[in-house]
């Protein structure tokens, strides 16, 4: 159990920043792949999804390195396992890390116990390959023990998960405390056609995300709105993108463009999770 | 078992191509139309499907042969017999003809023995048609089987086209030898963007801008890394007058890079071929 840590006033960004943006660069290559009702994967889909672990992560990693801004990468298990060499590249640019489980699991169809297995061998992977120990998690599908786990049995600083506020809160139990920042489906540079139901997963791939130039038009319209807003009160912008889908050459031209649409305005940073985390904890620190 | 040995990530291409840029056309008649319940044929998709075979075909293969662009035709049995001449035509205008199946057979679940006897059968009705030598394939619905590359490797293929995972051909060791991957990608395909029945996503303007930004994106990359461009486009789709034009556009602007090249896939599995042996 957990509960909710309110602010007393408001909460503000250091001096000087008005509209921090967090890209999220979901690095999970075909661990989603649909399984179909006989119980193999779906080829089509495999095989549109590895096209992120090999190709569609090193493409965004690039246009990142170009524009010269951080992230937070967004990680399963398997796929570090996989697919070392651009979570190394990612770590020595500076990138922040989450784990995003181990294979992509939905965790709102899995018991608790089993939650906190696929948690702790995500961790484990890394760990173990990586060197890295993980200060924050974006889970598949949160379950509603998905929250209590991570403060009970871990100790990361962050989660980034749920889809239910503007603005970072923090929430203290089992004798620890942790940021969330959360996101929402307005975020996902997808911009899916269909509602991703997990049960069973529908398709979410290039062909069931809306154009690019209409996800371009999306992201600048959310941009102008918090931009705007901005000026008065704290805002945040969440940016998600799939390897599989935005890593595509027609579809990576969606982050290129929005990036350096939103590097023009004064006060706009490019910030990490854990950015983000260290400046709202200041909030709390004043207060 | 096909096992994989590696993208063909030093690839060279020949001397003055920077890019190469391979057409696809998806060429049947109605045979991967959706059935109706109770697995009944569905003549309103299907028809739309067919206008391929009546039209779109004819269509292409003359904005083709204006800008004397060679592509490949994948091309199902069942419509190579419904609709011959066409294909004659497409190979005697110099475009390679390859395999998808007989009637659209989807191969997912499908025993070896039956998946054999339906690339044999293809091969044929394809060889008889058209006068071609059968080389290439791609799976409808790009779904392949676990043992399809090994089939086609025993079966005397040069390449397949059925796999989205990768920006370069990849080598394939099989059962039968060496084959070729050609990875497309269906992000850019024509039918989800214009074609009903599927999401009628951004419409003639959208797929001319996924198609240049694509290009243009490879173009760059191309500068300092091997790259190659893939498009599947639909006969019924991209054969219809509206979408031809966005066609016709777009080879109009790649022809002004000196530097970009047509290829059939057969082509461009050859230059890694020889590449990869050596």
């Amino acid at each position: 159990m957990w509960n909710e840590i309110p602010l007393k006033q408001p909460g503000r960004w250091p001096e000087g920043i008005r509209l921090p943006i967090i890209i999220s660069v979901h690095h999970q290559s075909e661990e989603a792949a649909v399984v179909f009702g006989d119980g193999q994967v779906d080829p089509f889909d495999y095989s549109e999804r590895q096209y992120g672990g090999r190709r569609g992560a090193w493409r965004l990693f690039e246009i990142l390195q170009k524009h010269g801004v951080l992230g937070t990468w967004i990680i399963c298990g398997a796929t570090v396992e996989k697919y070392p060499q651009i979570s190394r590249e990612v770590k020595k640019a500076g990138h922040s890390i989450a784990g995003h489980t181990y294979e992509h699991e939905m965790m709102c169809n899995y018991p608790p116990d089993q939650e906190l297995r696929l948690i702790q061998k995500t961790v484990a992977v890394f760990e173990d390959l990586l060197g890295e120990r993980l200060r924050g998690w974006r889970t598949c599908f949160a379950s509603h023990n998905t929250i209590n786990l991570l403060l009970e049995h871990f100790d990361f600083e962050w989660d980034a998960s749920i889809w239910n506020d503007d603005l970072p809160y923090m929430i203290e139990g089992y004798g620890k405390k942790l940021l969330e920042i959360p996101f929402s489906s307005y975020s996902d540079a997808a911009a899916a056609i269909q509602i991703t139901n997990p049960m069973p997963p529908t398709p979410y791939g290039t062909w069931h995300s809306n154009t690019p130039e209409f996800i371009v038009r999306t992201m600048k319209a959310q941009f102008d709105a918090l931009y705007e807003r901005g000026a008065e009160r704290a805002v945040l912008m969440p940016l998600t993108v799939h390897d599989f889908i935005v890593g595509r050459p027609s579809r990576s031209l969606v982050l290129d463009e929005f990036i350096a649409y939103a590097k023009q305005f004064d006060g706009v940073v490019f910030a990490t999770h854990d950015d983000v985390r260290a400046w709202w904890l200041k909030n709390y620190s004043a207060q | 078992m096909a096992t994989e040995i590696k993208s063909i990530a030093n690839a060279s291409w020949p001397a003055g191509v920077r890019l190469p840029v391979a057409l696809t056309f998806e060429h049947q008649s109605g045979e991967g139309a959706p059935l109706l319940p109770g697995d009944r044929p569905n003549y309103m998709i299907g028809g739309a499907m067919e206008y391929g075979g009546r039209r779109g075909i004819w269509n292409i293969l003359e904005v083709l042969d204006q800008f004397a662009v060679k592509s490949t035709f994948f091309v199902c049995g069942t419509t190579a017999e419904k609709y011959p001449d066409a294909i004659r035509a497409a190979h005697n205008a110099g475009h390679e003809i390859a395999g998808m199946s007989y009637a659209f057979d989807r191969v997912r679940t499908a025993s070896p023995e039956r998946e054999r006897t339906i690339v044999r059968k293809t091969v044929k009705v394809l060889e008889d048609v058209s006068g071609a030598t059968i080389k290439g394939w791609r799976c409808p619905d790009y779904r392949v089987s676990p043992q399809t590359l090994d089939i086609l490797s025993e079966a005397g293929f040069a390449w397949d086209s059925s796999l989205l995972n990768d920006d370069l051909p990849c080598l394939f060791h099989c059962s039968g030898g060496a084959l070729i991957e050609l990875p497309f990608t269906t992000s850019t395909a024509d039918k989800t963007f214009i074609g009903y029945p599927y999401p009628m996503r951004g419409g003639f303007e959208g797929l001319a801008n996924v198609w240049d930004s694509e290009f243009d994106v490879l173009y760059r990359e191309s500068r300092r890394a091997a790259r190659f461009m893939i498009l599947s486009i639909q006969t019924w789709a991209t054969g219809r007058p509206t979408p031809l034009r966005v066609l016709r556009k777009f080879i109009e602007r790649l022809r002004t890079h000196n530097d970009i090249q047509f290829a059939r896939c057969g082509e461009i599995a050859g230059w890694c071929s020889n590449h990869t042996t050596n």
